[in-house]
């Protein structure tokens, strides 16, 4: 299983959570500068057209109440305080405007067309500082057409507006920088345990250490659990091989010397007793050699090691049936070809291979292979149709705890290999009788 | 009985051969899988006695080599490691039969019987269909596009059958008397079953199902 990596694997994980973030918060912060930016204009916009009309309806209102006539509109002081807008009336020819140096805006807008708020461009000789807001109403009051227009110069709520507007980008700055070191602070924090992790692996290369005791967090924890089932396997192992290597060499010599001894001594002829002295000696030899051989070839459960099963079992049917032309090797399994189990491939071909090669011996006509998972565990089942084993000792093949130094591969049924590896893997072996008569050996390894 | 004996170890090489002589065979020797290969290849052997690990080269090649050259003589390989994935090794490039080191000679004498005895009547025919090629001695079947696959027993009496006549409507009744079973007496399943197993091989189309009547290996697809 491949996945695209989302960044270059050599980069440290600091730098590229940082390489991420940081722009990350920075254009975030100015996507929301900009937003604010947006809505405090559209919000200042909304409030002054509210304004603007509410005097317009003000206006009409007083207009209605005076009867449309203009000289009775009371235009005094208190007008003048209510009123913090410029506006302008036109009734029939008769234009009021106010203040006074609005005139000439204000009227050029009682003939224009556009009713509701609109902006209008102001044109220099009146001072104001930017645009302005007009809200035109047209109406008909004691059967005269009124015009009623309301203007406020935005310029100055600009003004006010920007400074704001500024001032929540210095925040902004202010927060991008505590967001950066609250990041810096944050991957620093996360990161620690893989500090700790590092000083763990050099205490452990330089040998302080035996294994990897630092708590890690719950991402590191399986790799830090298989990293110290390698080493156990690896201690295991180096620990079984120098005791293979001492138990064999201790063995060996004792009748590599014998039949030294004997082929040294010119005087002596070597006479038939002699020779199959000598030749027991040989086997001796071979057997432990044989021995300790197939314990260190099986590798027992370890991580990344598969089988293909059913591929395996194939090759080794097809083999037995070339052996026996004479029997029928058949395999029986739902599981196809590129099927894998996670058990090392010799070992399952040494598991399947016995079992197969007795099957085949002892087997009349018929010897049968089946292969299936159930969701905890790997089966597989070999039967065949020959003379079986009688009832008690079938118990005691499951029984006697069958042991490789105890009994010799290739006499007997061959049985202890398949009970040693078996046996690594922390698997049960059945012993039963198969249908046709023969012997049913049932293996199940836990997944 | 002419005897091919390929051993590179001289001690051994000398006293197999004094022993097989004794048990009437007449045998030529090669130390080298040159001088092996060229024998094999230009005398005609009943039996070949092979070592694997020869100096200038492996025995499986000359062994394949042989094969390859249409040499059907039987021949039994010996070898220093006996671990069951050789043996499968040896078997698949062409052997008749494997015997690990260090051996007793009688063992080599009664192997080498057997296998001589069951070359006798075996025929050495191709069953060519189409494109595929079933080896009936070897139990393998080579698929048009070149590669081999090895067959359990009941997979390749079921071809052999489909083969023996393409384009012959074979009934499941007729198909169900090569197999044999265990447990239950087998039924048409399991005749569906090993149909599908073998069309995974042979390709979808070559076994066609005619509807109520049976199977038909076809061979022009």
């Amino acid at each position: 299983m491949s996945s695209m990596p989302i960044a270059n694997p050599r980069k440290s994980v600091r730098r590229t959570l940082l390489l991420l973030l940081l722009p990350a918060g920075i254009a975030l912060m100015g996507l929301a500068w900009f937003i604010h930016g947006l809505l405090l204009e559209q919000m200042s916009r909304d409030f002054v057209e509210g304004r603007l009309k509410d005097e317009v309806a003000f206006l009409e209102h007083q207009l209605t109440r005076t009867g449309a006539d203009l000289k009775k509109l009371d235009t005094g002081a208190y007008f003048e305080d209510v009123f913090h807008h410029a506006f302008a009336i036109a009734i029939e020819d008769e234009n009021q405007v106010s203040p006074d140096k609005w005139q000439p805006l204000l009227e050029a807008l009682i003939d224009d067309e556009r009713t509701g708020p609109f902006l209008v461009g102001a044109p220099t000789e009146i001072n104001v500082a930017g645009k302005l807001l007009a809200y035109r109403k047209t109406t008909v009051i004691n059967n005269k057409p009124v015009v009623i227009i309301v203007a406020d110069d935005l310029g100055e709520l600009h003004q006010t507006q920007q400074s704001l507007h500024l001032w929540t980008a210095v925040v902004s700055l202010l927060l991008v920088g505590l967001l950066a070191s609250a990041i810096w602070f944050g991957i620093n924090l996360a990161l620690r345990p893989v500090k700790a992790l590092q000083l763990a692996l050099e205490d452990l290369r330089q040998g302080r250490e035996t294994r990897i005791h630092t708590q890690a967090p719950e991402e590191f924890r399986p790799l830090v659990d298989q990293l110290n089932q390698l080493l156990d396997t690896l201690d295991q192992r180096l620990e079984r091989s120098r005791d293979a290597l001492a138990n064999l060499s201790h063995s060996v010599k004792t009748p590599i010397a014998a039949v030294r001894q004997i082929l040294d001594d010119h005087e002596r002829e070597l006479d038939p007793s002699l020779r199959r002295e000598m030749a027991r000696r040989l086997s001796d030899i071979h057997q432990k050699l044989e021995a300790e051989m197939r314990r260190s070839q099986f590798s027992g459960p370890q991580a990344g090691k598969v089988a293909h099963p059913v591929k395996q079992a194939r090759d080794l049917l097809w083999m037995l049936g070339r052996l026996h032309p004479d029997k029928n090797f058949e395999l029986s399994t739902d599981l196809d070809e590129a099927h894998r189990w996670p058990v090392e491939e010799h070992d399952l071909n040494e598991l399947m291979g016995n079992l197969l090669d007795n099957a085949g011996k002892w087997a009349s006509h018929h010897a049968e292979l089946a292969l299936w998972e159930t969701g905890v565990s790997f089966c597989l089942q070999v039967a065949d149709d020959g003379a079986g084993v009688a009832d008690d000792t079938l118990t005691d093949l499951g029984t006697r705890g069958l042991r490789l130094d105890e009994q010799t591969p290739g006499h007997g049924l061959g049985l202890a290999i398949v009970a040693d590896i078996v046996g690594r893997y922390g698997g049960q072996i059945t012993f039963s009788r198969s249908p046709a008569g023969g012997l049913n050996v049932l293996v199940v390894i836990p997944a | 009985m002419r005897l091919l004996l390929v051993e590179d170890d001289t001690l051994i090489a000398e006293s197999l051969n004094r022993q097989l002589t004794a048990a009437g065979f007449t045998v030529d020797e090669a130390g080298t899988a040159k001088q092996a290969e060229r024998l094999g290849q230009q005398e005609d052997y009943r039996a070949v006695v092979l070592d694997l690990g020869l100096p200038d080269g492996n025995g499986l090649d000359v062994l394949k080599s042989w094969r390859s050259g249409r040499r059907t003589m039987p021949v039994l390989i010996l070898t220093a490691r006996g671990d069951w994935q050789d043996k499968v090794n040896g078997l698949k490039a062409g052997a008749d039969d494997y015997l690990a080191k260090p051996f007793q000679a009688e063992e080599l004498l009664a192997r080498l019987h057997a296998i001589i005895r069951r070359s006798e009547g075996r025929s050495n025919d191709l069953l060519t269909v189409g494109g595929f090629v079933l080896d009936e001695n070897r139990q393998y079947l080579t698929l048009p596009n070149g590669t081999d696959h090895s067959l359990t027993g009941t997979e390749f009496r079921l071809l052999r059958c489909l083969m023996a006549r393409p384009g012959r409507v074979f009934s499941k009744e007729q198909l169900i008397e090569q197999l044999y079973s265990l447990s239950d007496s087998p039924n048409e399943n399991t005749i569906e079953a090993y149909v599908r197993r073998l069309r995974k091989l042979v390709g979808q189309d070559t076994i066609e199902t005619r509807r109520g009547q049976g199977y038909v290996f076809n061979a022009n697809s």
